[in-house]
């Protein structure tokens, strides 16, 4: 008998302790829909809900509020949902807030967010509309990003059309020819040694007036032999002749040394061009410069591309062919 | 066909002449194809103890069960102290057997009570608003009438056959019935015991005057408590009389059952 | 020949199996109540099955944090795990796995128990005894493994939350307490509710097939072993049976 009383008491305990568990359950997914608390009724209109159910969450400025007692259709475009709010927030919620539908994290349960707004209206009463507000969903973020990529997608396509023709136009070539420069180059070297060579031909002429003067060589002794004057003045005039000539050499070499200087200095033609267009030079660099911007902007756009979980892979792949592309290089030279 | 010989019960053989208690009139019972009992009758009149002797499966154990309302009976009157018991409601049913004992071949003890609850068992099934002082009383008086006061706190599973046996007899007892069915009550025990147990069934019997049915075929047995032998032979009482007179019988079918 | 015998025994086991249960209603509930049988089989049935679907519910939810983590880590919705783990274990995991220990431990105790009284002819003398084995037997342990698989699925769900906490805790840090406002967080009654609702249906069955086993059992040890065992199996059975059945009643009511 006493063994009973005893197994009784127990199967008590054990039965109270299944009730109370059950009773806390009970509480604690009643406050989640507000059923223990008080509460009274706001009422919005939605053209799309995306999954919206009664149940879910309602949340003011991001605090639980309530959640969603029903849904009903109107029309074909128009959703009304009632929702049960907590009495203590009706203090708080005018009716100039807006309400949209969002979702709890990524992909989590919809939620109804009332966003209070700047401009003051009057407290909320039972029963009362609140206007909706179009909510971004999932969707069109990823409509947006989809855009996003595509612009991307067209300047990426323009930056490289540009490249390209920068690549084929003659002033690259030019700065490209390396040919060029060294053709210049012994160009310069000759004219110099070809003044260096009238310089000292002329002094040679001089010392050999000199000598002759003096009577001195073979050029006085046939001065003094008058039997050689007629020889010699014909030799005079010959060499008359040829320090003339050379003097035309010099003056057609000086000639062309100021050619080429002017050449250099205002001349035309596609060296000066390259070397001396300041404007044009300029231009060079600016258009250099942007590229190198663009190039930058675009770096920084694909970096941050890099980042987006989206295409992350995309470029995980890219980098392992590039790696592979470098290292091919690398083995050919 | 051999010679159902109904016969009055001799004066000699009891204590007092009494009403018949039980009446069993034109009994049919089959289990699907297999016909057990087939237009059986018999009579049991007050203190007096009929054994129904048959060979096993001849629907002896049927026939009792029958008697007490464990099974229904396909056609036939069963009549107990004037109650047709196929034809009676559970709440009536209950009142009649609460005047019937009923000795199980298994004892049945519930093996999940004490001695104590075992007995308790019929007593506060039967008569609800016992005193507790009344129960314990009687507990006690039906083991003293075994001689097992000392097993009352034990489980049934400490107890030996011969005791379980005892335990099972004070069980029926209890109720201080009228009637008492005893299927094969000395069955499974040692041929001491069995005496033993075929003793204590006559002295229980004569201390409360009751009229009982006993189902067996140990000849022992049923020489010792027989007042009169019904031979259940083939579906029907094939032969009645006292123990002498069928043992001298010319039958060979009852012969058989001497040998 | 077989084949068709099969069939028949199939439907004839059925059919005698609903009006056994039917019988419950009929005559199972009427008075007289047999109340003190019904509380001595609520303490064996209930409370000393607690250690043991305990014991089996804390190692469910502790593995099935364990298991479910790599797949949210993989979509880095790590800091979901208490509420999938949460809803998982109170919408089916809990229920399920409590009735199926219920059923191994509970059914076949019942089975074995009724199937040896019934072969020791303890039945019948309890009918003699002006007893009716059905209430007395059936009545109240149907009752009590009805009413009891929901308590022990109850604070089995609480037991197996707290395995989910020590396996949320095993590679991360949660607080008990936001741990538990998570799960709560996300539950709706129309998770726990049916998951409630459908442990009666469980226990009903458990009690009702091992009794209708043990009631049915045939002669000798074997009888009792076979009652048993077919007791457990043809109740675990019906208990996803229900449970499909449950979870389909439930959609055609929109509480999902």
């Amino acid at each position: 008998m006493a063994k009973q009383v005893e197994n009784n008491i127990k199967l008590g305990v054990f039965v109270m302790t299944g009730l109370l568990a059950m009773m806390i359950a009970f509480y604690l997914i009643g406050n989640n829909t507000g059923m223990f608390k008080s509460s009274f009724t706001l009422k919005v209109r939605f053209v799309v809900l995306d999954g919206l159910r009664e149940g879910n969450n309602i949340l003011f400025s991001g605090l639980q509020a309530g959640t969603v007692k029903s849904i009903t259709i109107i029309n074909d475009s128009t959703m009304e949902v009632a929702m049960q709010i907590d009495s203590k927030l009706k203090t708080f919620i005018h009716n100039t807030a807006l309400v949209a539908i969002g979702t709890e994290g990524l992909m989590g349960n919809k939620v109804v967010n009332i966003q209070p707004v700047k401009a003051t209206g009057q407290l909320v009463n039972d029963g009362d509309y609140l206007k909706a507000k179009k909510y971004i969903g999932m969707d069109e973020m990823l409509e947006t990003l989809s855009k996003t990529n595509n612009n991307v997608a067209t300047i990426s396509e323009a930056l490289k059309t540009t490249v390209l023709k920068l690549d084929t136009s003659a002033i690259f070539t030019l700065l490209n020819d390396k040919e060029i420069g060294i053709s210049i180059k012994s160009s310069l070297k000759n004219l110099n040694t070809a003044t260096n060579n009238t310089s000292e031909l002329t002094g040679s002429l001089n010392k050999v007036a000199l000598h002759i003067k003096q009577g001195k060589g073979a050029a006085g002794l046939l001065l003094t032999d008058t039997g050689f004057e007629s020889n010699l003045k014909t030799s005079m005039l010959k060499i008359k002749s040829a320090s003339e000539n050379v003097n035309k050499a010099s003056v057609q070499l000086k000639t062309m040394a100021t050619n080429i200087n002017n050449d250099i200095t205002y001349g035309k033609g596609a060296l000066h061009t390259v070397l001396r267009d300041s404007a044009i030079s300029q231009k060079i660099n600016i258009s250099m410069s942007n590229l190198q911007k663009g190039s930058e902007g675009f770096t920084q756009i694909i970096e941050a591309l890099k980042h987006n979980f989206l295409v992350r892979g995309y470029f995980r792949r890219q980098e392992k062919t590039q790696k592979k592309d470098s290292l091919n290089k690398l083995s050919i030279n | 066909m051999p010679v159902s010989k109904i016969t009055e019960p001799s004066e000699s053989n009891k204590i007092s002449k009494g009403e018949p208690v039980i009446i069993i009139e034109h009994l049919f019972k089959s289990f699907g194809k297999n016909v057990v009992l087939k237009d059986f009758n018999l009579k049991v009149y007050g203190q007096e103890n009929v054994v129904v002797l048959g060979k096993s499966g001849a629907g002896k154990s049927v026939l009792i069960k029958c008697i007490i309302g464990l099974l229904k009976p396909d056609r036939g009157k069963i009549l107990v102290f004037g109650n047709n018991i196929p034809e009676l409601s559970p709440d009536e049913l209950d009142k009649v057997r609460t005047k019937i004992g009923f000795l199980f071949q298994a004892n049945a003890l519930y093996d999940s009570m004490t001695i104590r609850e075992n007995l308790e068992f019929p007593l506060r099934r039967h008569w609800i608003g016992l005193k507790q002082k009344e129960v314990d009383k009687m507990v006690l008086e039906a083991l003293d009438n075994v001689g097992l006061r000392n097993t009352l706190e034990m489980m049934p599973i400490e107890l030996s056959g011969g005791m379980l046996k005892r335990i099972a007899l004070a069980r029926t007892l209890i109720l201080k019935p009228e009637i008492i069915l005893y299927d094969e009550p000395t069955t499974g025990l040692d041929p001491v015991t069995a005496r033993e147990i075929d003793k204590l069934i006559l002295k229980l019997q004569k201390k409360f005057k009751t009229s009982s049915i006993v189902i067996s075929h140990d000849m022992n047995c049923v020489k010792t408590i027989a007042d009169r032998v019904v031979l259940l032979l083939d579906g029907i009482c094939y032969a009645e009389g006292t123990y002498d007179e069928l043992e001298h019988s010319e039958d060979e079918k009852i012969k058989q059952f001497f040998e | 020949m077989a084949l068709i015998q099969d069939i028949r025994d199939f439907f004839d086991e059925t059919g005698s199996l609903t009006k056994f249960a039917g019988n419950f209603f009929t005559n199972g509930l009427k008075p007289r109540y047999e109340v003190k049988e019904v509380l001595a089989q609520s303490y064996s049935i209930g409370y000393k099955s607690l250690p043991l679907i305990g014991l089996t519910n804390f190692i469910m939810g502790l593995v099935l944090t364990m298991q479910l983590r790599p797949s949210l880590v993989k979509y880095g919705v790590e800091s979901q795990l208490p509420v999938m783990v949460g809803i998982a274990i109170v919408r089916e995991i809990g229920p399920v796995i409590a009735a199926l220990i219920f059923a191994g431990k509970i059914g076949s105790s019942i089975g074995a128990e009724l199937g040896s009284m019934k072969v020791t002819e303890q039945i019948d003398a309890m009918e003699v005894s002006g007893t009716n084995p059905y209430k007395y037997l059936v009545a109240t342990r149907v009752l009590a493994t009805t009413l009891m698989l929901p308590i022990l699925t109850i604070l089995g769900d609480g037991i197996s939350l707290i395995g989910a906490y020590i396996g949320v805790n095993i590679n991360s840090v949660t607080s008990l307490h936001l741990f538990f406002i998570q799960v709560f967080h996300s539950l709706t009654f129309s998770d726990l509710i049916p998951a409630i609702i459908k442990t009666f249906f469980f226990g009903f069955a458990v009690g009702m097939v091992g009794c209708y086993k043990g009631f049915n059992s045939v002669k000798g040890t074997r009888g009792v072993g076979i009652s048993a065992n077919s007791a457990v199996v043809l109740s675990s059975v019906l208990i996803f049976v229900i449970d499909l059945l449950v979870v389909q009643f439930t959609n055609l009511l929109g509480l999902n």
